[in-house]
């Protein structure tokens, strides 16, 4: 409780990073604008930033992950649209654009378009939290992460309502097969964050990337919290329906679960939305557990070691840059992690998803959670008492 | 109590396990990441077929006798022999031959009993056709040479890994020149027939040190 002064102090002393903000509402006014309708003018820039950027996110992933699966398997993958094959995610998006948009006769409308939306719209909206700087996200909401996980459960709304829509039984199996794995493991995810949350005292991504980056690589958040990363990694490859855990549209069984009746842009927003998600899970994972936008030494410390100062304008670009980078790296590298997994891991049984996700996560976040609520007792120091 | 300790021990001990054979099986396919990939881009590069290749039947129209044997051998009596008796010659006369691809299974039975030898076996194999008949093949097309992927000035000519030189993985980078590990067919005939005749011929693997040593 007491931190919050301290830290409201430190943060005055430090302005750490520049505020893109107030300078552009500065500028605005310059010319001649009031206070609010520069702040409007301002509203949809980074938002439209953000939503390009996770975009062009997603594109990469896309072609990573069919360049990567091309050399785990000695393929070489895309090649000819654009060099090295960039351009293929681009390819098939425009494919998937002009395709015919299919309703199957039989099904239900409505509901059929809503479930896509709906899929898709909170996985935006959950970029609103995703910090790639002191000031470089949308907003920082005081209850950042409690939103994240929040906006996350209206997605299996949208799974299970494509899948029921659909009027066809696989996707009503992957429809309910997506629901029950989404419910089952929200719980351990929400208690490995909130361990987290418990040892920086704040639900804001910028608090607790702030608390992980007293002294770089080593006060980041997965040497406090190993288990707390496992489970947290785990439980984000089950959300984001990556192998081993994508039961809902596994091929095998269900031709392809509660995307089988989908075709063209409804298809490509279900395609989308499970990219970007893999993207956000990724990025989270960065921010909760490996320092965020955090050098893993100390950006402040070398400033100092080159005699600069840190509020110097081109120091505090550079820094951004930095921060931007860092995200980007540790982001690219879990996906890197993610996609070597899915040529690893075999797929899991329904049941054996349910028992790991109640009787194995469930038991150990509780306890991983206690064990930190402990250790923030026993040594406050450390553990962010 | 102790039952009780023994589950939670086992249970551990498994999920010890699990995540040791995860990493096991993730440094595996970390590893593949390295190796080179193993793809032939097809139209653009293909493999030169073995020597033993069983492709597309060539066929001789001028040596045949029409003695119907590559019939009497095909597993389904496939190929098709048009002859008439020339009463006064008393010799048969061949009109036409044909073999339907679409029904070959190239076995090579009927190329292995030409008394003749005008039946033989290409390397070519790309037979492709838009209708299912045109893959029956009368004489003309029978006795049409086979295109050849080493001299077809489009396509990158690459070999097979039995045919590469000794330790090399890729064909890509192996110059043209370079020999193939082991020996040449016509290399061992010579080292058999050179060999003392009281060791059976045929059962040249059973000294296959001493070709070795012959080789060095």
């Amino acid at each position: 409780m007491f931190t919050t002064p301290a830290k409201a102090s430190l943060a005055m002393i430090h302005p750490a990073g520049i505020d893109l903000e107030s300078s552009f509402t500065n500028a605005m006014q310059g010319l001649g604008l009031s206070p609010q309708v520069a702040h409007i003018l301002w509203l949809p820039l980074p938002m439209a930033i953000v939503l390009v950027a996770a975009v062009v996110g997603v594109l990469v992933t896309v072609w990573l992950e069919r360049k990567i699966s091309a050399a785990a398997q000695q393929r070489i993958g895309p090649e000819y649209a654009g060099a090295l094959g960039i351009l293929q995610p681009m390819a098939d998006g425009l494919k998937l654009l002009v395709k015919e948009d299919v309703i199957p006769a039989r099904a239900d409308g409505l509901l059929f378009t809503l479930g896509p939306v709906l899929v898709l719209v909170p996985v935006i909206l959950s970029w609103l939290i995703v910090p790639f700087g002191q000031n470089l996200l949308i907003s920082n909401v005081g209850i950042g992460i409690f939103l994240w996980i929040a906006l996350s459960s209206i997605q299996p709304i949208g799974l299970l309502m494509s899948g029921y829509a659909s009027n066809n039984k696989y996707s009503l199996l992957g429809g309910l097969r997506a629901a029950a794995q989404s419910i089952s493991y929200e719980i351990p995810l929400a208690l490995a964050v909130l361990a987290v949350v418990m040892m920086s005292n704040s639900l804001s991504t910028v608090d607790i990337v702030d608390q992980q980056n007293g002294a770089g690589l080593l006060s980041w958040n997965i040497w406090r919290q190993p288990v707390g990363f496992l489970i947290f990694w785990i439980c984000a490859l089950a959300e984001c329906e990556r192998l081993p855990f994508d039961l809902p549209e596994a091929e095998e069984e269900l031709v392809a679960g509660y995307q089988t009746e989908y075709a063209g842009m409804k298809f490509a927003l279900f395609y989308l939305g499970s990219y970007i998600n893999l993207v956000l899970s990724a990025l989270l994972v960065s921010v909760l557990y490996l320092g965020g936008w955090g050098f893993p030494i100390p950006v402040e410390w070398l400033a100092g070691w080159m005699g600069q100062s840190i509020d110097a304008p081109l120091v505090q670009v550079i820094t951004a840059s930095i921060g931007i980078v860092m995200t980007i790296l540790k982001t690219y590298l879990l996906v890197f992690l993610a996609i070597l997994l899915r040529w690893t891991t075999p797929r899991v049984r329904i049941d054996q998803l349910l028992d790991l996700g109640w009787k194995f996560l469930l038991p150990i976040s509780l306890v991983n959670l206690l064990f930190t609520a402990a250790l923030k007792l026993a040594f406050p120091i450390a553990f962010g008492g | 109590m102790f039952g009780f300790l023994k589950k939670v021990a086992d249970y551990t001990r498994d999920a010890v396990n699990a995540a040791n054979y995860l990493a096991q099986g993730l440094s595996v396919t970390f590893d593949h990441m390295r190796r080179r990939p193993i793809t032939v881009q097809y139209p653009y590069e293909k493999l030169i077929p073995s020597e033993r290749y069983r492709g597309r039947i060539h066929y001789e129209f001028d040596k045949c006798i029409a003695c119907e044997v590559c019939v009497r051998v095909c597993p389904i009596n496939l190929p098709v022999v048009d002859w008439v008796m020339n009463k006064e010659t008393k010799k048969k006369e061949l009109r036409n031959y044909s073999i339907d691809f679409g029904v070959c299974i190239f076995c090579g039975n009927c190329v292995e009993y030409c008394p003749t030898n005008c039946l033989s076996m290409t390397e070519e194999y790309e037979l492709a056709t838009f209708d299912r008949h045109s893959l029956n093949y009368d004489n003309v097309a029978l006795g049409r040479l086979p295109t050849n992927v080493t001299t077809d000035p489009s396509v990158q000519a690459l070999r097979e890994l039995a045919y590469l030189p000794k330790g090399a993985m890729d064909p890509h980078d192996v110059s043209e020149n370079k020999r193939r590990a082991g020996m040449l067919p016509n290399e061992m005939l010579e080292l058999l027939k050179a060999r003392p005749s009281k060791d059976d011929p045929s059962l040249g693997i059973k000294s296959s040190p001493e070709i070795n040593k012959t080789k060095e």
